[in-house]
């Protein structure tokens, strides 16, 4: 059967060896240049003793075409979903070579256990190699924007791709083992794949663990360790109550912390808040820094709920698995589809 | 044949219209919400006088949704993919097209009115969604003044139809040429993107000659909503000044960024001469003053906003021109074909 697996895929091996090699080409030669102007960077700003406050925006990394064939990885694994993982079963039932197939000396089980376990590993390759260039490409912006865990970045590097590319095949095989039409089962990667892929990036990733809080003077200034994702943040009362919007209080009225309106706070703090600020009838000279310290005394602290950078690997562990575990139980699916359908 | 057509793509035309009802619901909703959001920030912001800062401080819609406005970027493909690519192939595929070309109907006018009425499709689908977006996004274009950046461009106005119908007739141009749908599937979105990031990165800041602005180099200038292409600095011969990528030398702050002071005319750089750090307040306005008396200005190079549909008008002229090459192709290809 792996023989035969070759014979049906070895087109398509050969071409998705040329796509891959023609990005590794891209990514290297963008990347060695990147690497270069980042080391020139960090080469000056050594010998100024700036590095420090290396301010992003002031000096670029990489050009247009790097970046956008960095972003287009995020389309790898779609593309292997819907051009090799839903015709595998769907394009055989529809031009009915499944019947010759079928009627071979080898299992029904056997044929697909094979297919579909040597395709899935192409799968995971194929991801693996285009994140492992990514990965490495991003070297340089990874260091110098500390933005490796913000949203997109986290999902073209490390070992998420390869967890998306697993399901996005896995999805397209049992899509077109329930369907039996290889379009409609293109259609449904393409769908389920953008949707799996949003649900789980905007609301399930960032509640993976419970964010660290931490808690801080109201006039105190406090900066998660860099690279982290803040998640949530605020202002308490003396006891430790969440100062919240009262109903009908407009969205600006704040003080410098989001959210917190100016008829929330004591009223002798309130009268420092200045009018620029949208206090009521504050001092036209007054500044929030004299709010802060007003709260401070009364008790007032503000907090940070945030990911720690820490956890990024952790992250991308528990995503990977997350896609993993749902693309074993879409191979379950294409497996009961088979087998109870008549030849 | 219309109504072949219709019998052909009444399921897909069902799907199509439940997910635009779904989008328009989900548009309309959130997009009423954003409107009233910046009706309520632009009324408390105008007598605080503190509208000059929203762009920084305020947040219209949610991410979620922000985030799907964008992802209407793929809509052309998408269709391409769907609707164009198996339009020929598959009937090849299938071998259908045997019996289709030896009924009445010529091969012509069944490959017209096939193409013609998933084109109509592709440009009413991609006007609708681009209807929707540009109306949603009205609010964050004013704040952002970001209309005609790259990215926001490519999901307003007239240019998504361009897409849609550019990325359905290659995909059955594609269909017709490779007659298998997978690889045709494969050459519509390989053909899409490299010809959308060929005209998005290579052609579109040519359209028209861009304009450049020189102003003082003490002074900032915003361009507000129009394209920035270039800022830099140019030297009292009007070429532009070199900027090292790092230097270990004194930089001068600018309105317009930071200019080394290695970069400057020799006579200017003795008023920083000693000055390894940062400089002092009078030595930065001795060697800003001296710059500018060498006739060192800033430039700022971008397109107008005022030429956005001029540009939406030009970009889709050439999807569609493509579009047309590509169809013109497919009839050929079709009508040399032997059955």
């Amino acid at each position: 059967m792996t023989w035969v697996t070759w014979r049906q895929y070895r087109l398509q091996a050969v071409i998705g060896g040329a796509v891959l090699a023609a990005f590794a080409a891209i990514m290297l030669i963008t990347g060695f240049q990147m690497a270069a102007q980042w080391h020139t960077v960090l080469a000056g700003c050594t010998a100024n003793g700036t590095c420090g406050s290396l301010q992003q925006g002031s000096f670029s990394l990489g050009g247009v075409l790097g970046h956008d064939f960095a972003i287009l990885s995020l389309l790898a694994p779609a593309l292997f979903g819907a051009l090799v993982g839903a015709p595998l079963i769907a394009t055989e039932l529809e031009a009915r070579t499944s019947d010759f197939a079928w009627a071979q000396s080898i299992t029904r089980t056997r044929w697909l256990a094979v297919k579909i376990g040597w395709i899935l590993l192409a799968a995971a390759v194929w991801g693996g190699v285009i994140a492992a260039l990514v990965t490495w490409w991003s070297g340089p912006r990874n260091a110098a924007f500390g933005n490796a865990f913000q949203s997109n970045y986290f999902d073209q590097q490390g070992i998420v791709p390869i967890g998306y590319s697993v399901f996005a095949t896995a999805l397209g095989i049992a899509a077109g083992a329930v369907i039996r039409r290889t379009i409609p089962a293109v259609a449904v990667v393409i769908g389920g794949f953008i949707g799996m892929r949003l649900w789980v990036s905007q609301d399930l990733r960032m509640h993976f663990m419970s964010p660290v809080t931490t808690y801080f003077g109201a006039a105190a200034n406090f900066n998660p360790p860099a690279g982290s994702i803040q998640v949530g943040g605020g202002l308490v009362d003396k006891l430790g109550h969440l100062v919240t919007a009262p109903a009908g209080a407009g969205p600006l009225s704040t003080v410098g912390i989001d959210g917190v309106p100016a008829t929330a706070l004591p009223a002798v703090c309130q009268k420092l808040i200045p009018a620029s600020a949208g206090g009521p009838a504050g001092p036209a000279n007054g500044t929030v820094n004299a709010v802060m310290s007003c709260l401070q005394k009364a008790g007032y602290r503000q907090f940070i709920s945030y990911q720690p950078m820490s956890r990024y690997w952790a992250f991308q562990g528990i995503e990977t698995g997350i896609y993993l575990a749902v693309a074993a139980a879409l191979v379950g699916l294409a497996f009961y589809a088979v087998l109870r359908r008549d030849a | 044949m219309t109504w072949v057509v219709w019998r052909q793509y009444r399921g897909q035309a069902a799907i199509a219209a439940g997910l635009l009802a779904a989008l328009a619901i989900l548009l309309v909703v959130t997009g009423v919400r954003v409107a009233s959001q910046w009706h309520s920030a632009l009324a408390a912001c105008v007598p605080a006088r503190s509208c000059g800062n929203l762009a920084n401080t305020l947040f219209l819609g949610s991410h979620a949704v922000g985030f799907l406005v964008i992802m209407t970027l793929g809509v052309p493909a998408v269709l391409g993919i769907l609707l164009g690519a198996p339009l020929l192939a598959h009937e090849f595929e299938t071998g259908t097209h045997q019996y289709a070309w030896t009924q009445s109907v010529t091969r012509r006018r069944w490959l017209v009115a096939k193409a013609g009425w998933l084109l109509l499709a592709a440009a009413v689908i991609g006007g609708i969604v681009s209807a929707l977006v540009t109306w949603w996004s009205g609010p964050n274009n004013a704040l952002q003044a970001n209309a005609f950046q790259p990215g926001r461009f490519d999901i307003m106005g007239i240019v998504p139809v361009g897409y849609a119908v550019f990325a359905v007739a290659l995909g059955i141009a594609a269909g017709a040429l490779v007659r298998r749908t997978i690889p045709a599937i494969a050459v519509t979105l390989a053909g899409f993107i490299a010809v959308r990031m060929a005209v998005f990165g290579g052609l579109r800041a040519h359209f028209l000659t861009p304009v450049t602005s020189y102003f003082p180099i003490s002074r900032g200038i915003t361009v507000g909503s129009a394209w920035q292409l270039a800022t830099g600095y140019v030297g009292a011969n009007g070429q532009p000044i070199g900027i090292p990528l790092s230097t270990n030398g004194p930089v001068l702050g600018t309105a317009a960024g930071g200019i080394p002071v290695t970069s400057l005319p020799g006579s200017c750089q003795a008023f920083a001469s000693g000055a390894s750090g940062p400089f002092t307040p009078a030595a930065q306005n001795a060697v800003l003053s001296c710059a500018q008396a060498h006739g060192v200005r800033a430039f700022v190079t971008y397109q107008p906003a005022s030429r956005y549909w001029a540009f939406q008008g030009i970009e889709t002229g050439i999807f569609v021109l493509l579009a047309a090459v590509l169809i013109a192709v497919t009839f050929a290809v079709v009508s040399r074909r032997d059955a």
